[in-house]
This record gives structure tokens, sequence and C-alpha cells, in this order.
């Protein structure tokens, strides 16, 4: 006990907060839109987490005010989760690397645990000043504000209230000023990560009041809190070099790397440790785990690589679920057309299992508006892992680049970046092969790759037959519109010419004949195309 | 000689029978929406599937194979419009008894169809150029009862005095008081021109305006009592019509062209009609027509002529080749005859070899061969 708390002491001195204050970039604050993005992401994760623990349904509002434009903002999200007792409020907030969530290994959308400190550290390097913090935990109301001493990796905090109350108000609001940010609509922004977000999770209900004065709110759509994913061990296949070093340190339990790989992992039996240290030989097995060097973690991992293994358990695994997206993508996007995948898990890397759910939604406000302002729509991907949206690294994601690779016209999708087509893909594992800290994109696993693939062929099949007829549809539209184009100047010559009948009568009456042969069978308002008008149907809008 | 006659076919002159019919075609149009019917007319297929020789008229016709234009088809709708505001136009210029040229009703309907859609009623005149012939076929009348007037081309001299009602004026013509350079033929000679009277025994048609000049001079029209008319190469409408009526007068129609692949078009368009204004030729074809020459005969029959071949030219003799094959021309043995002897002999000789012994000879020699009625059918 001692011999880890010297280390783990050691550790946060020589780096934690030091480290991530001059490689801030490390946890997503890099670029001004990004780092909003960062901001609203691990408070709206932390918020969405907390509430699914509890088995609450969450309710959170996202408020984001400029203080100074393009460059600092107050950003505001409070939940109605069972907040924080005052014990932990430092660690949560103002702790790097802090390990709330390290310790339970299940399926989470966060997993690293510094994100909210991450915040904390941010908003002190650029406006100096410490987050507000109210917490409504267990009776109790306290208000305070927290701060992190990068030096010692220890959270300040200063209270300046604390209550008791009825117990009839929980949650947890974190309100901070943050600069060198900027708000705007962009893929990367806030807006479309909150949309995103909602479309994810469609047991919450998410309002976002923007600094441009748009409201948006997104009420939930399903009534159930999600399955609580099980807190399992790690399978070995799913582990880094940096893993094992960090459970190795962790562990205050075993007394050498045989019984901590036995006691930490699942399916680590000691045969296996047996044929890992055949291949590992220059490890020593019976060294304290907390002594461990990060050459000899390296060795571990290269030895786990060559040994088989028997598969994870795979309730661990909480997709979304093919109903619940039906909901929160009709919903938000009102498609005219949406299918939704519904598949089983399936092992990558020799043992980590997963589960790829994808959907397809087409017209209504599917695709993404164009860059430009006009009303055309192009073809949008959008990625989830765990139901967390990945909103960078599009192009270096195995998730965009396996969509990008379906040959869409089989599917009736002529050009798929002219189309009102957005497709959803949601990768749910304990073990999210990301391709880097940033966890922002998911990596060019073969097995991951060949079944999102699968997966959106097999939706897209489904979805061909609409396309079908919505092709037919627009030809038949295009065909109306083409008589149509003619039907005044007609009717203005042939009540001249007949000199009989008036040209306004004429011409209803032909726009039935019109309607009669080229019949729209999508019902009013199918083809206006001019309906895009940048913001339009992301929930319940409103003007402040 | 100023009088004014009322003679059969008045409504057609006094330009009340188009103008009904446009209207008529107009109500039509209003009665079909008002049954909930897309509005439609028939029209004569003008392709040339559709294209016949009729042996017993003896010109090419539009068979029977009828199209409908209907507005509510994607393939029609715009050309349907167009033609219903050409229709509209050219009843307001028959009410006003205005006339224009087919380029000039173009720029009449040039204009945008409206400030939301970037298209123009018309905006090539070979758009609206199809769509005429079809209400003139639809319609059954020729363009130049619609006003629309073509261009002018030919000339007559002789003994034929017309009235021309225009712009309000009438005015006499005496053909036979042009001088040197003749009654220029106008497009349209049906419509506001009456003939007041014909005193001729037949017409003559020649090929070279050079050739009407020097028969004008030697007054060949008035010593031969015929009425001389030159199309100026390729008839123009105005020019064929005016022969078709002539030959309604019964005055036999006598064609003098070059013997060359060129002079037996002109002859054969005359004759026959073409494949363009099939859907005219009971208007303009005249089957009646004889040829007087030149032909190759008259190299064997008048020396001289002999030393003023040219040599025929490819084109020349690929056209023979072809009209031995027409039915209209193959059932003619004297016809295929002359035109063996030239892809035999493959020469040609021009009408104005003629003028080579003397500038009137040619004169004579038409004298001569019309007398004895030496002509090919």
């Amino acid at each position: 006990m001692v011999a880890t708390d010297k280390i783990f002491s050691d550790f946060q001195e020589h780096s934690v907060a030091e480290f991530f204050k001059k490689n801030k970039q490390m946890l997503g604050f890099a670029g001004k839109t990004r780092s909003l993005t960062t901001i609203v992401h691990e408070y709206v994760t932390n918020s969405l987490d907390a509430c699914e623990e509890a088995g609450m349904l969450p309710e959170i509002t996202v408020v984001i005010a400029e203080i100074e434009k393009n460059n600092s903002y107050r950003v505001r999200v409070e939940d109605n989760g069972p907040g924080i007792p005052k014990k932990h409020l430092g660690k949560a907030l103002g702790m790097m690397l802090a390990g709330t969530k390290f310790h339970r290994y299940a399926q989470q959308r966060g997993q690293q645990g510094i994100g909210a400190a991450g915040c904390t550290m941010y908003a002190q390097l650029t406006t100096g000043k410490p987050v507000r913090v109210v917490s409504h935990y267990d009776k109790k109301r306290i208000e305070c504000t927290i701060s992190i001493d990068f030096k010692t990796n220890q959270p300040n905090i200063e209270t300046s209230a604390e209550e008791d109350t009825d117990g009839s108000e929980h949650g947890l609001v974190v309100d901070g000023e943050f600069a060198d940010v900027k708000y705007d609509k962009s893929a990367y922004g806030v807006y479309e990560y909150i949309k995103r977000t909602a479309m994810a999770n469609p047991h919450a209900t998410i309002t976002f009041a923007a600094p441009d004065g748009e409201n948006l709110k997104f009420p939930r759509s399903v009534e159930e809190v999600p399955p609580k994913p099980k807190a399992v061990q790690p399978h070995p296949m799913g582990l880094s070099t940096h893993d094992i070093i960090d459970y190795a340190h962790h562990d205050a339990q075993s007394t050498r790397i045989s019984s901590f790989l036995q006691n930490s992992f699942t399916r680590v039996s000691s045969e296996k440790v047996k044929e890992l240290q055949a291949i590992a030989n220059e490890v020593d097995f019976s060294k304290k785990p907390s002594e461990l060097e990060w050459a000899e973690a390296e060795k571990i991992v290269k030895a786990i690589g060559k040994v088989k293994w028997i598969a994870p358990a795979t309730e661990s695994i909480v997709p979304i679920g093919k109903r619940q997206i039906e909901k929160s993508l009709g919903g938000i996007l009102k498609p005219q057309f949406l299918e939704v995948s519904e598949r089983s898990p399936k092992i990558y890397k020799g043992g980590i299992p997963f589960v790829i759910e994808v959907a397809i939604a087409y017209g209504g406000d599917a695709g993404r508006n164009s860059e430009n302002g006009g009303s055309g729509k192009s073809g949008d991907i959008i990625r989830y892992a765990n139901r967390a949206p990945l909103i960078f690294d599009a192009a270096g994601c195995a998730l965009t680049q396996a969509v990008k690779e379906i040959d869409w016209k089989r599917y009736g999708i002529k050009r798929f970046e002219e189309e009102p087509v957005t497709v959803f893909v949601n990768i749910a594992s304990v073990h999210v092969p990301y391709t880097g800290a940033g966890k922002q994109a998911i990596s060019d696993e073969e097995e991951v790759t060949a079944e999102i693939k699968n997966t959106v062929m097999e939706v897209a099949r489904r979805m061909q037959h609409y396309l079908h007829e919505i092709i037919k549809e627009k030809d038949r539209a295009g065909r109306r519109k083409v008589v149509e184009r003619y039907l005044k100047q007609l009717s203005i010559d042939l009540a001249d010419l007949a000199e009989k009948g008036k040209a306004s009568e004429l011409e209803e009456k032909m726009k039935k004949l019109i309607e009669n042969k080229y019949p729209s069978l999508m019902g009013e308002g199918d083809e206006e195309g001019e309906n895009g008008n940048g913001g339009n149907g992301k929930g319940e809008k409103e003007e402040r | 000689m100023k009088k004014k006659t009322n003679t059969a076919g008045t409504l057609k002159q006094e330009g009340g029978m188009p103008e009904i019919k446009l209207k008529r075609l107009g109500e039509e149009m209003v009665e079909q929406v008002n049954a909930n019917e897309s509005p439609t007319f028939e029209t004569l297929l003008r392709s040339k599937g559709n294209i016949l020789f009729d042996e017993g008229r003896g010109y090419l016709r539009l068979g029977d194979k009828v199209e409908k234009r209907t507005f509510v088809n994607v393939g029609q709708a715009r050309k349907f419009m167009q033609t219903v505001a050409i229709a509209n136009k050219c009843k307001k210029f028959l009410k006003e008894g205005a006339h224009t040229s087919i380029r000039g009703l173009f720029y009449q309907l040039k204009f945008s169809l409206g400030e939301d859609l970037d298209e123009e009623l018309f905006s090539e005149q070979s758009e609206s150029n199809p769509l005429i012939e079809d209400l003139e076929v639809a319609l059954n009348i020729k363009r130049e009862d619609l006003n629309l007037s073509t261009d002018r081309k030919g000339v007559v001299a002789g003994a034929l005095v017309l009235n021309d009602k225009f712009g309000g004026d009438e005015t006499e013509i005496d053909c036979s008081k042009q001088g040197r350079s003749g009654w220029m033929i106008p497009s349209d000679v049906d419509n506001g021109m009456e003939f007041l009277s014909v005193d001729a025994d037949y017409v003559l048609v020649v090929e070279k305006d050079a050739m009407w000049q020097r028969l004008n001079e030697d007054k060949f029209w008035k010593k031969e009592n015929c009425i001389l008319i030159s199309p100026k190469g390729q008839s123009s409408r105005g020019c064929r019509r005016l022969i078709r009526k002539l030959a309604n007068k019964k005055l036999p129609v006598i064609c003098f062209t070059d013997c060359d692949a060129w002079g037996w078009y002109i002859y054969w368009t005359i004759k026959t009609g073409s494949m363009n204004l099939a859907y005219i030729a009971q208007d303009i074809a005249v089957p009646e027509a004889k040829f007087v020459g030149v032909t190759m005969q008259d190299i064997k029959d008048y020396d001289f002529l002999g030393k003023l071949t040219i040599k025929a030219k490819e084109v020349d003799l690929k056209r023979a080749q072809e009209m031995k094959e027409y039915e209209w021309i193959k059932a003619h043995k004297e016809w295929v005859a002359e035109l063996n002897e030239v892809l035999k002999t493959k020469k040609k000789i021009e009408q104005d070899a003629l003028q080579g012994p003397r500038l009137s000879f040619v004169s004579e020699y038409l004298k001569e061969k019309i007398g004895k009625k030496k002509f090919l059918p």
C-alpha cells in the first residue's frame, strides 16, 4: 500500500498535471472549435454516464454564452443525475487521472477519467479561473469552485455554500469560463456534437442554448434507461502497454506480476501465465506489479498476441438498440425512409467482442447541408463509439472508410456525395479499437471493418427498394415539372386563340390533368427542395 | 382594265378561312380541356416513312400516317405550347392584315416564359420552323395563308394580269408591261392576289435568269404568246404555286433547263414536287409539266452543240444513276434512255450553249421543239 502510494505520487509529480498542461492537445484541446466541443463532450459524457449508472433518465441542459466572440465563452452543463458527494468532487473535477472510472472496467463512453478535470485545467490555463460547481447529492447541496494545483495534481476546493436539502433535487451543475475557444455550426462544432449525441441517446432529453440565440431541445424518445454495462475484467487481447502499466501500478493486492495478470484480467489462468512467461522470457514474472516497466509491459503485450485465448463474455456489450435508434433518428431527422440493423456480436483480434449498429436515413433532414448555404444536401456519415459521437479525424477512421468503400450505386444511391442520406454507425465494445489517445477514430481492424461493411450493406439492401421508389417519384415529379413549366403560357394562348374560356380556368384544369398523369405518391411538399434553410428540424427549435 | 371581281374562294382570299380554322383549333382544344382531356391535335407525319409517290396524281405526297400532338406529355409539352403560341400569333397577323417572315414570327415569339423560369418561348428559329409546318398540315393550309411570307424568287413576263390587294391598296399588275426586269413573283400568289386575265397558250419555265433575259429581249413570250417564267434556279414556293395556278387555267407547262443533275432536279421538283414540301404537293406540284430541253438528243440534232458539251461531273453521273431508279422516272422509258445516254457519253450541256451560233438561236430552238412537241415527259 505504501509502496503503491509512493509510486503513484511519483508518477503524479513528474507527469500527470504538468504533463497534460504541456500536452493539452492530447486531451482534445487543439483548435478553437474543437476545444469547445471537447469541453461540452467531457461534461455531457460524464452526465450521461452518471445518470445511467444511477438508473435515471438523463436530462441535460447545455448553455453556452458568449463572453468575447470567437474567443471566450461560458459553458454551463446541468444534469439531473445523482450529483457528486463532497468527498469525490475534487477527484472528479480537480485531479488528473484520478481514476474514478478506471477501476470499473465496463463499456463506457469515456474511458480515461481525465475528462472533466481536463476542462478545469483548460479553464485555468486560458482564463485563470476555477470552475464553479453546484452538486445536489443525497440531501446535500454544495456550491464551490474547483481548480487544480498543477504541481501536486491536487484539487483546490473553495466551498461557498453547503446546506441540507429535502433530497428532492439532485444533479450536478458545472460552470466554467474558457478562452481560446470558438462556437460555430461546422461539422466539428458543439451544435453538431449535441445533435449527434441526442441521436445516439434517445433516452436522454438534451437542451441546448447556443450563443447565437438558438434554442434546441431534443426530447427523449424512449423511456427506459439503457441496461447498465456489466463491469467485467478486461480481456488480455484488448490491452495496450499503457493499460497494463496503469493496471499494474494500481494493483495493491498482487505481489507478483504472474498473480497480477491472473487477478486483473479475464480468461488468464495459471496455464496461460506460463505460456506468456515462456514467450516473454526476459520479463521477471515474480516482480511486484508496481515495478513493471514500460519495456516489460510491451513484451507482455507481444506475448499476449501469440497466445490463444478464450473469447470474453459478450454480455458486457450494450448496443443502443434497433427500436431506440429508430425512435431517435425518426424524431430528429424525420427521414422519408429509415432502416436500422440488428446484429449479434462479432469478435475481433481473436477475442474482443463488439457489435456494429448501422442506420441509414434518407430524405427529410438527413444528409449534410451543403457547405455554401444552398439547398443541396450531401451524404453524411455520423460515427459513434459506445454511443459517444466521434467528431474529429473522420478521414482516418475505419468507420468512415468502410462506409465510403460501399458501392452505393448498387443500392440506388447514385452519388453518395449529393444525396440526402445519413449513415449512422455505432461500435459498441468494451475495447473500442481507437487509433490513438484522442479517441476520435477507429483503427482498421480487419474484422471490425468487414463487419461494418456487411452491416451497412445489409441495411442498404433493405433501403434499396424504397430508394427505387424515390427515384421513380423524382422522375415523375421531374416530368410533372417539365410539363407545368409551359402551363401558363399555353393557357394564355389557348384562351386567346379560341376566344373562349379563361386562361386561369384552363390553367387550373390542365394542372389537374398533369397531376393525374404524373401522380405524386409521396404526398405533399415532397419535391420542393427549397426547404433546406440550414437549421430546420433539429429538434424543437425556437428563437430565444 | 381596273375591275374588282369576286370569284370563287372569296372566303379564302378575304383571309377568313385560315382565321376560322385557327380559332376552331383553339376551340377544340378548350373543349378537350373541359372534358378533362389533354389538349391534342393531329397532323400528318412528315418524315420520309410517310412520303409516297402517288402514281395516279403524279406527285410526291404525304401518306395517311397521323401523328398526335398532345400537351400532357414530357416529350411534347414544350412543342405543343409553342405550336399554340404560333397559331395564336398568326391569328393576330391575319386579324391585322400584317405579314411577316418566319424569321419575323420567331422574333415575335422569342420572349421569356416568366421571371421565375430561365427559359424562352423560342430560343432558335430552327425550333419554330417545323412547328409552322405542323400547323400547315394539321389545318390543311399553307403558311402563306397564315400571313407568313417566304423568300421571293422568280420572275415572270407575259399576258398575265393580276390584282394585288396589299397594305390597303389595290394594284393592277400587267406582266406584259414589266420591261426588262419582269414582275417578281411574290411569296404568296393566293391571298389578296387575283388573276384578272390570262391570255397565253402555254407557260415556259426556264432555269436561268440569264436565259429568261435573253428570251425577254427577243420578245419570245410576245411572239409565241406564252408566259415566260424563270425560277432562277430551284423554284421557290411562290413560283411553284404560280406555275400550278397557271396550269389550273389549262395552260401547258414546258420546262427548259440545263442537261445536268441540277437542271433535272429543278424540272422534277416542279413536276412531281419534293420530299420537303410533300405536305403541300397538291398546291404546288405540276405533274403535267413537260421537258423541252436541253436533251442528249439535241447534241445529235444540232451539230454545233457537239462541240459545246462539258464533261459530266461525278455528281451528275451519280445523280443520273439514282434518277433511273426513282419510280416516277423509271416509268418513263424516254427518261431512262436519256439518262443512260448521259451515263454512256459522260457529257452534259448547258442551256446557254444554244446561244452558240447566234444569240437568238435559242428562240428558234424552242420554237421548233415546242412546235413539234419534241418533249420528254
